[in-house]
């Protein structure tokens, strides 16, 4: 039986979040949640190209010949990971030259691929795109939730303002900017989520 | 139709490659001017921070203003290619800068230096682009590596590829010394070697 739109969201968002369930798009959860306006892009970009991704591979689902499935699918989603990078480019780009090479390795992001070969291809548009969505906020929500430590633990800022008063009672762990910090905050975040919020 | 056929195959791929070709180009080139306008504001940026020049406000044109006011900007024939020369000539604050640029550890990286006009010391250096890898050889960008180069000697007695250094040398205290960035050793060894090359041409091309 098709699952319901609050299924689909719910499997996205906590049951089966790509990030803490499923292990997946971790390149990109280390690398830019360093500052929380990087992470936004990033998320941003996610989203977009999971939501139409999935709309379009199962748009196309009973055209696309088995034996190229994957080369199209690939090209689908290059595609909207190239348009995202230009709009980026465009509106940002000064968030665009630090987490330019992440935007490129979504083409290669796991849950999109992922969702779009074992959901999208076997389902209804909307609900695929319902399933695209979820997954991308559901990236998108740890990914924020571990960028709103790391940045004002690393830098003493939040979206770049600086915390009131940090210099009188805050000095910066260095750690939480560089790579460590991130599998530190990831390792917890998991930690946090397996044990307490899906058992809820 | 059979969808296991090779015309079915072929047909539907390019159809594919066609269709999403094209929403790309339409994206690329509606953003354009966007794009070409970002790319000047950064630019126009880093030369007025490579000159330390005080500039009021962000916005591109308090950046155009500012060059406008302060700097002649000019080109000079170097072998087949044209370089471009900043010259800053408020008294007082007299510099000369220069495009430059040499091949990092992945690909090219483009910058400007500023001299003292006798070419003795770096008051800045800023780099306009580069592929180095993210939080490693990316890190020449970031302000205290660059800083690093404010006021630097340029020991011109020394062979060419040790006038300036990035990274570790028999004196740590060398007035013409920067420290490498760690984790980058590939990124900070290829800009010592282009830094130096180009520092030698300048002083061809000023004597010219």
């Amino acid at each position: 039986m098709a699952a319901s739109p609050r299924q689909i969201l719910q499997n996205g968002l906590w049951k089966e979040n790509p990030i803490y369930r499923q292990v997946l798009g971790i390149c990109s959860a280390l690398a830019v949640t360093n500052l929380v306006a990087n992470t936004l892009f990033m998320c941003f970009g996610v989203v977009f190209t999971v939501t139409l991704s999935n709309f379009t591979v199962s748009l196309l689902r009973n055209y696309i010949p088995i034996r190229v499935r994957m080369i199209v699918q690939v090209l689908i989603i290059a595609s909207y990971v190239m348009m995202v990078d230009i709009i980026i480019k465009a509106l940002a780009p000064d968030i665009h030259r630090f987490i330019g090479p992440y935007v490129g390795l979504i083409i290669t992001n796991c849950i999109i691929m992922g969702r779009a070969e074992a959901f999208a291809s076997q389902n209804k548009p909307l609900p695929s795109a319902l399933d695209g969505l979820a997954c991308g906020l559901g990236y998108s929500m740890v990914l924020l939730a571990i960028a709103l430590v790391r940045e004002p633990l690393g830098f003493g800022t939040l979206l770049g303002y600086p915390l009131p008063g940090r210099e009188l009672w805050w000095h910066s762990w260095t750690i939480m900017v560089m790579p460590p910090g991130a599998f530190f905050m990831l390792g917890i975040a998991t930690w946090i989520a397996r044990a307490k919020v899906s058992k809820a | 139709m059979n969808k296991k056929s090779m015309g079915y195959v072929l047909g539907f791929t390019l159809l594919v490659c066609v269709f999403f070709g094209t929403a790309v180009a339409t994206v690329h080139y509606s953003t354009l001017d966007m794009l070409r306008k970002n790319e000047a504001l950064h630019r126009n940026r880093l030369i007025c921070r490579a000159f330390l020049l005080d500039v009021e406000g962000e916005s591109p044109e308090a950046y155009e203003e500012a060059i406008r006011r302060h700097i002649v900007i000019s080109k000079v024939q170097d072998g087949a290619k044209q370089r471009t020369v900043y010259r800053r000539t408020d008294p007082g604050n007299e510099a000369v800068g220069f495009d430059f640029g040499g091949m990092g550890f992945w690909d090219r990286i483009n910058g400007i230096v500023v001299l003292t006009p006798d070419l003795g010391q770096i008051v800045n250096i800023q780099f306009f682009d580069h592929k180095e890898t993210p939080g490693l050889g990316a890190r020449i960008e970031e302000t205290w590596f660059t800083d690093q180069f404010k006021g630097l000697r340029i020991d011109w007695a020394k062979e060419r590829d040790k006038r300036v250094i990035v990274g570790p040398s028999p004196d740590p205290n060398a007035r013409n010394r920067v420290d490498a960035i760690t984790g980058a050793t590939q990124t900070s060894m290829a800009l010592m070697a282009f830094l130096n090359a180009e520092l030698d041409r300048i002083r061809q091309l000023e004597h010219e």
